[in-house]
């Protein structure tokens, strides 16, 4: 077959057009009660193909996937279909981004290794650290994935990267003389640190079994409540998606630059960062889906939003220059070392069935299934309680902590203490 | 609409290379997929014609030689079969430094069955202009009704899959096609703004395309409302759940729970309730490809297994799991028809597919009396399981609070429901006798593996944690 490119450029209709390729190869193994039951790979290649097609004062896209089995002859039916299309949407014309190449690599040690001795290696240092008698892992998933993307356009622009990605899905699970209890464990990474995996392990295990010997309180908590690296990112998540360009420009956003996010806040001010890469976080890459390269862009600074951020066309419809999807959310650390946060009496959150968080609605809460509390003095393991308050009151008074964590697209602060929340 | 071109040109292949493999693995299938979808979308600004996610081409190898499962995923089959298979077997390699054993013990079944299925739809009777031409009109619409809206979103989604299962005895192909219809808006009005949406689903267009523009009153009126809304006082209510709720708690405070995948890892308390009061004496629950007609009606799952109709719970007594080839095979059980893949690229699991209480004998309205403070749920948002240990979360999108056995004006929201299963379940005190199943939600297991789910059923009356 002809390069897909030479086939887009015979046809007149085309007026520009863009091609995303994603290889990708992965070796996953899983385990059920610590047997091997399953090992999968996968070897296949995506091609996605879209067509741009000036009309009038418009500009309108239609896409289509190419597969490795499509013909020469289809792949020009393909392009003819999706000029039709494209002539269809009356969309406000953009360009694409233009002369730009680059062949680009995501650090990571997974080259080092061959997938299958990479994933044993995984595989063995999760089971290693079961260390809690009565404890086991009931199910563990290890997928060990490469990725190599490439976006080319019709405006000489050319980018690859390859980078490498893992997850562990873990159940620790504790078996008590009364009753087996279980959590839930996902974790993410990019660069095989044995140390840093065993640990998170680790301390689920010993969470676990902190679940099995937790009890429902019997009075009513009133306390400030300390969240961990989780439901931070569930927090600030719907902040960084609120000032997209795409959310600005279709009006499904709350904030706009100036508006205040923390209202009056006593606590420490949030400092948000969009990034391409950020070290350790899995979503890091060097441009996006259009191939724009991607920088940082501070979204909010002292609570305040003071700039948007996002693709290509919607940078453009709004005026502002693109700065591409940044995958990667930056906190700025806090004031308060977690030490100081852990002082009086306190519920510390391990677990929760997912914390919502409503900036319409205003609302923050959700079902805990692990959390220790502290009254001061003693600490013990809780559960069967809930949270629920006003977000904005809740943000007006949150502490971050000094300590840096990572979890999947987030780096900030590890901790956050909040007042205001109902505990019942 | 037919069975993918691309597959039947593949069927020989495909045939071959179960062939071959079969000379070294007691079980071997091979599933073709071609699944087409797409998203045609219209709001004030823009518009867009793309493909859906679910858009995929490709194949997955099973095998099994009684021991551990391995699976191979591809995009084609080529010429030379021989070499695929070869390709697949190179593949097939677990590192010696791995200490974990592999499980022992595996039979299956490989019935003789021959048979390919269709649904009719008229959805090829549409061209992408009609289905967009339907999406501005009734955006323009839509956004019409209100100074107050910002910006209205109608979007038709489409999806049309073809599946092809070849295993040493079993020829198996299926297509069918799924429409999923959604208005949304975004609402600012008494100084705060909402996000409210109204869905349909057939698999018929014309259905669809009948149905969505009578939800755009109430769409606006109920977006008027919710700006209104307070939040919810904490506590323990008398609440009546709205057919999306009911499915809700179908779905996460039981569905995840008898996925018997679960049981094999001993991750579900339901294995020791089997034959055991989980529910209420007046609850029956079921889920099944072939219970009822769905976003999750299929012919037959990943695993090459006819859809099934299981009876979860029979009159508040748990009847059993729902299960796919591999977990079936470790329990000494038969499959249901639950094995379901997010796409040809991952893993099959136990899965639900259209899960539901099934019907009663109360009349809403007096089921809505009976109560002198509480709520009613309204729309589900999400949900989350805990098949170990029974722990539930659900949220809805709003509650109407009921005084002295009447609905009033008064909306809370979001509410999140909360609280232990069985509790929850045995709670139900009445049961409505009408019925409605919704067919636009999507179910994770875990945080991944995403796949199509419908769930529903009446109205109930529990006792339960609202925050």
């Amino acid at each position: 077959m002809k390069e897909l490119s030479l086939l887009l450029r015979e046809n007149p209709g085309v007026t520009d057009y863009k091609i995303n390729i994603h290889q990708k190869k992965s070796y996953e193994m899983f385990f059920v009660k610590g047997k091997l039951e399953t090992v999968r790979c996968t070897d296949t290649c995506d091609t996605n193909v879209t067509v741009y097609a000036a009309h009038g004062e418009y500009l309108g896209n239609a896409e289509f996937p190419v597969y490795p089995s499509t013909t020469e002859a289809q792949v020009k039916e393909l392009i003819g279909e999706a000029v039709q299309k494209a002539l269809l949407i009356c969309n406000k014309p953009y360009s694409l981004p233009a002369e730009e190449a680059g062949e680009y690599y995501v650090q990571s040690n997974f080259s080092e290794f061959c997938p299958d001795a990479l994933a044993a290696v995984v595989a063995n240092t999760v089971f290693d650290a079961n260390r809690i008698t009565n404890g086991s892992l009931n199910a563990v998933e290890v997928f060990v994935n490469r990725h190599h993307e490439t976006v080319t356009n019709s405006r000489g622009l050319q980018k690859s990267q390859t980078r490498y990605d893992a997850m562990v899905e873990a159940i620790p699970t504790y078996n008590g003389r009364e009753q087996s209890v279980e959590l839930y464990e996902q974790y993410n990474f990019s660069n095989l640190d044995e140390e840093a995996l065993y640990q998170e392990i680790a301390d689920m295990m010993a969470a676990v079994k902190a679940r099995y010997e937790a009890v429902k309180p019997q009075q009513p908590l009133d306390c400030k409540v300390i969240f961990n690296k989780q439901e931070i990112e569930t927090l600030v998540a719907p902040i960084a998606s609120a000032l997209n360009y795409a959310s600005v420009y279709s009006h499904t956003t709350i904030f706009r630059k100036g508006d205040a996010i923390q209202k009056e806040p006593t606590g420490d001010r949030i400092q948000l960062t969009m990034a391409g890469a950020l070290k350790g976080s899995v979503r890091s890459s060097q441009f996006d889906s259009d191939g724009m390269s991607l920088g940082q862009m501070q979204i909010v600074k002292d609570g305040i939003a003071v700039n948007y951020y996002g693709s290509n066309r919607f940078g453009q419809y709004l005026g502002e220059a693109p700065t591409g999807s940044l995958p990667c959310i930056h906190l700025a650390l806090g004031t308060l070392p977690e030490a100081e946060m852990k002082t009086g009496s306190y519920l510390e959150v391990v677990s929760m069935s997912g914390l919502q968080v409503d900036f319409f609605s205003d609302y923050i809460g959700g079902e805990i299934r692990l959390a220790y509390y502290c009254d001061g003095k003693t600490c013990i393991p809780v559960t069967g309680i809930s949270i629920s308050g006003s977000l904005s009151k809740a943000l007006q008074t949150i502490r971050f902590s000094t300590q840096e964590a990572i979890y999947n697209a987030y780096v900030g602060p590890g901790k956050a203490l909040l007042d205001n929340l109902k505990i019942f | 609409m037919a069975f993918s071109v691309f597959l039947n040109s593949r069927r020989a292949r495909a045939k071959d290379l179960v062939k071959i493999l079969k000379e070294e693995f007691d079980f071997v299938s091979v599933l073709g997929v071609d699944t087409k979808s797409k998203s045609i979308r219209v709001d004030s600004n823009t518009s867009s014609l793309s493909n859906g996610d679910d858009t995929e081409c490709g194949f997955v190898v099973k095998l099994n030689n009684g021991g551990c499962f391995f699976e191979y995923s591809l995009d084609d089959i080529g010429e030379d079969v021989r070499q695929t298979a070869a390709q697949i077997k190179d593949a097939f390699v677990v590192s010696s430094t791995l200490r974990q054993e592999p499980i022992q013990g595996i039979h299956l079944e490989d019935t003789p069955l021959v048979q390919s299925f269709l649904r009719p739809s008229d959805l090829s009777q549409y061209t992408d202009g009609q289905v967009l031409s339907f999406c501005q009109n009734t955006q323009k619409d839509l956004q019409g009704r209100s100074e107050h809206i910002r910006n209205a979103f109608v979007r038709i989604s489409t999806l049309e899959v073809s599946k092809l299962f070849i295993s040493p005895n079993r020829e198996l192909d299926q297509n069918y096609i799924w429409i999923n219809g959604m208005a949304a808006l975004i609402y600012q009005e008494n100084e705060k703004t909402v996000e409210v949406f109204a869905l349909t689903d057939s698999d018929q267009m014309a259905e669809v395309m009948a149905k969505l523009p009578g939800k755009l009153d109430a769409l606006v009126e109920k977006a008027h409302h919710l700006t209104l809304a307070k939040p919810i006082e904490p506590g323990v209510y008398d609440v009546i759940t709205a057919p999306s709720i009911t499915g809700l708690i179908a779905h996460e405070a039981f569905g995840h729970g008898v996925e018997m995948d679960q049981f094999v890892k001993d991750r579900a308390l339901a294995k020791q309730y089997v034959g055991k009061y989980v529910a209420s004496p007046i609850c029956n629950m079921r889920d099944g490809a072939a219970s009822t007609l769905s976003v999750a009606s299929y012919f037959f799952d990943d695993d090459g297994v006819l859809a099934g109709d299981t009876q979860i719970i029979k009159d508040g007594i748990l009847v059993t799991g729902i299960s796919d080839l591999a977990s079936a095979a470790q329990l000494g059980t038969t499959p249901t028809g639950n094995g379901r893949r997010q796409s040809s690229r991952r893993k099959a699991y136990s899965r639900m597919t259209n899960t539901f209480f099934e019907r009663g004998t109360d009349k809403l309205e007096d089921m809505i009396a009976s109560i002198q403070h509480g709520y009613m749920l309204f729309e589900t948002n999400n949900g989350m399981e805990d098949p170990k240990n029974w722990a539930i979360q659900c949220v809805a999108q709003y509650g109407i609070e009921i005084v002295d056995g009447k609905l009033t004006d008064n909306y809370v929201a979001p509410v999140v429901m909360s609280g232990y299963v069985p509790d929850l379940l045995k709670s139900i005190s009445m049961i409505s006798d009408d019925f409605e199943i919704s067919g636009s939600g999507f179910c994770g297991k875990g945080y991944k593996e995403w796949v199509r789910v419908s769930d529903g059923g009446p109205a109930l009356k529990v006792r339960v944690k609202l925050g």
